[in-house]
């Protein structure tokens, strides 16, 4: 690492140590509509946390009212165990960016990022020689050194996006909050930015909470995710947990890629798709109606003289990527499903358009039916 | 505006799919040959006939620059006192909702739908000395009513909905996020207002500045009738050109209606430059 990246590294750090972040149970209603109905949650110091769920889900109501831009109707938030839910919002000092940048497009790049220090206070602004000074640390910490002349409308989306978190890292700000930051970004530019945000996140070491409806981005960038649905948590827990455990069926079809199955449970054990399997140990639901999520790479296809399994017919065959994705028609089911098959474990002629076969499920999670 | 347009290289013409440039291009430069250059032509042309001094004579005239001066400083106060008031009735009417806005908003076009005539009426029966308002500005020593503050007062209110019409739609696209964003960075109201809603705002400020001044120096009905029409105090230029023709001295009149054509010519490429230089300001240079 060389001296100046060192030097930019110092320079967005802030001084204090990373905030933690107390909400108590958060509740506000926009009219009859409760669009958040008793949040509670422990943001970690320095932790990188996705807000995900649907639209309506209370995700950004619960960023702005961290923000302070909006003020719940109950509850309490807490920075660093100091109740901040009645400062306003120049006493939070929160860095916020917003989906659509809302960028100042009358001011240069530099102007922009530079006007959080220039409407501080006589006392505590800093002088002009030193806002420059930071400007220019800003711009190499987002990769847009030489831009500083230009007008956000000479700008694309990404580098828009850029100049929007350079701004809000120059008031020097207790945690960082990103409204679907690359929401309106396409696909390439989205992926380089996740990222190179990961790595902002690193080098600054702030507590950061972004919102998302992108389970892929929540589940690639963030430390620990966040699922919401109808303004309420369904689950936190690290990306693996997330995946790997989900804790309700709408946190299941939300990770999408799950093939839903109703069934039976008896004794702790149901039939998903021609196998049995088990609910997990602890669980306390053990008899009567039951719905199964099964994913693609958990299904298996054999031959149809191999005994169990349900007997399906392969409709389509789509060899892209890692695994190949067949399309499968299940015998006294409406809807077709989908199961992935590793490539190298693929043997063409095999399966085939039309060809007669078994599907069976080698994991499920089971869930009460209600 | 299209001064600025004039300045500009025209682009040779790419092949289009769809036919109808030629013809739509020929009317567009027939029709305005028509409605609008041939009769300012023939005013020039009308002035030229009277020589460079006797043109100078007429223009220089006491009586002709009084009320040259007078239409000029009223129409350019009044469009002052419009862009201010303007955004200001522009704004609540975009960000407050309350009972009886549609109303309102209705009621901006009034200056723009009367009757010149009517409203001129109106206003000289309301700031006469022994109107409604007259009567009550007369007992603090004001007089409204037949003096140069007649005319602002009626260039105010027929410059209204230019001011207005123009700032509405851009304080409707003005968007919430840019406020909040300027506050989540430690801005107060008042910064906000003063260095982001503001410099947004500037370009169509500009624009209704310009048409509210252009619509206010060619004012005649609504002007006359509180103006009192005094020669050298509170008679306005367009008035001066009809008793110049009442005279049948039609050369005294396009002395004068030469004059103000090349002021409000020289007036909107000012404001054409200025709105130029706003918009570069903001990256749109065009």
């Amino acid at each position: 690492m060389t001296t100046e990246q060192r030097d930019t590294r110092d320079d967005a750090r802030p001084n204090q140590s990373p905030v933690r972040i107390d909400v108590e149970d958060l509740r506000k209603s926009f009219g009859s509509f409760a669009a958040l109905n008793g949040v509670s949650l422990t943001v970690r110091p320095g932790e990188l946390l996705a807000l995900l769920g649907p639209s309506g889900s209370g995700k950004t109501t619960l960023l702005r009212a961290i923000a302070g831009l909006s003020s719940p109707d109950e509850g309490r938030i807490h920075f660093h165990g100091v109740d901040a839910t009645n400062l306003s919002l120049r006493e939070r000092r929160v860095g916020f960016v917003f989906q659509q940048y809302a960028l100042f497009r009358h001011m240069t790049v530099f102007d922009n990022i530079a006007f959080g220090l220039r409407v501080r206070p006589r006392a505590e602004r800093p002088r002009e020689r030193e806002i420059a000074r930071r400007v220019r640390r800003l711009l190499e910490l987002v990769q847009l050194q030489g831009l500083d002349k230009r007008f956000p409308s000479q700008l694309s989306g990404g580098q828009r996006q850029r100049v929007a978190l350079a701004r809000a890292l120059a008031i020097e700000p207790t945690v960082l909050l990103l409204d679907e930051p690359f929401g309106a970004l396409d696909a390439k530019v989205r992926k380089d930015l996740r990222r190179w945000l990961r790595q902002i996140h690193h080098e600054t070491g702030l507590t950061t909470i972004f919102v998302t409806h992108d389970q892929e981005e929540a589940l690639e960038l963030a430390d620990r995710v966040v699922i919401m649905s109808r303004g309420q948590i369904d689950q936190i827990g690290t990306p693996s947990e997330i995946y790997d455990d989900p804790a309700t069926p709408f946190v299941c079809e939300f990770l999408g890629n799950v093939t839903r199955v109703d069934t039976v449970l008896k004794d702790g054990e149901a039939e998903v798709l021609g196998s049995v399997l088990p609910v997990p140990d602890g669980e306390t639901y053990r008899d009567g109606p039951a719905v199964a999520y099964v994913r693609g790479h958990e299904l298996e296809i054999v031959s149809r003289d191999q005994p169990g399994g349900a007997p399906a017919t392969v409709r389509a065959v789509r060899p892209f990527g890692a695994s190949v994705t067949i399309e499968l028609d299940v015998e006294g089911r409406a809807e077709p499903i989908e199961a992935e098959v590793p490539r190298e474990l693929f043997e063409v002629g095999e399966v085939r358009e039309g060809r007669q076969v078994r599907v069976r499920a080698i994991a499920a999670r089971i869930f009460k039916r209600d | 505006m299209s001064l600025a347009i004039l300045t500009e290289r025209l682009p040779r013409r790419a092949p289009s799919v769809m036919p109808g440039f030629g013809l739509t291009l020929g009317f567009s430069m027939a029709y305005l040959g028509l409605i609008v250059l041939i009769p300012l032509a023939g005013v020039f042309i009308r002035s030229a006939g009277l020589g460079w001094s006797g043109f100078w004579e007429l223009a220089s005239d006491e009586r002709t620059v009084a009320a040259l001066k007078l239409s000029f400083g009223a129409a350019l106060a009044g469009a002052a006192v419009n862009a201010i008031a303007g955004l200001l009735v522009a704004w609540v009417l975009v960000r407050y909702s309350f009972p009886g806005r549609r109303l309102v908003d209705a009621a901006i076009d009034l200056p723009f739908a009367l009757p010149t005539a009517v409203s001129g009426l109106a206003l000289a029966a309301l700031y006469a000395p022994n109107g409604w308002i007259g009567s009550l500005l007369a007992d603090v020593g004001i007089r409204v009513a037949f003096t140069p503050l007649g005319v602002v007062v009626a260039c105010v209110f027929i410059g209204l909905p230019f001011v207005v019409r123009t700032l509405q739609p851009v304080l409707n696209d003005l968007e919430p996020e840019l406020e909040e964003a300027a506050a989540t960075l430690g801005a107060t109201r008042f910064q906000t207002v003063l260095r982001v809603i503001f410099p947004a705002l500037l370009p169509p400020l500009l624009t209704g500045f310009a048409l509210a001044f252009a619509r206010a120096v060619g004012e005649y009905g609504s002007i006359i009738f509180i103006a009192g029409n005094l020669p050298y105090k509170s008679e306005i230029a367009p008035l001066l050109i009809i008793i110049r023709l009442e005279e049948f001295n039609y050369g005294g009149a396009t002395a004068v209606a030469t004059v103000m054509l090349l002021l409000s010519f020289i007036v909107l490429l000012i404001v054409n430059l200025l709105q130029a230089w706003s918009r570069r300001r903001t990256g749109f240079a065009s």
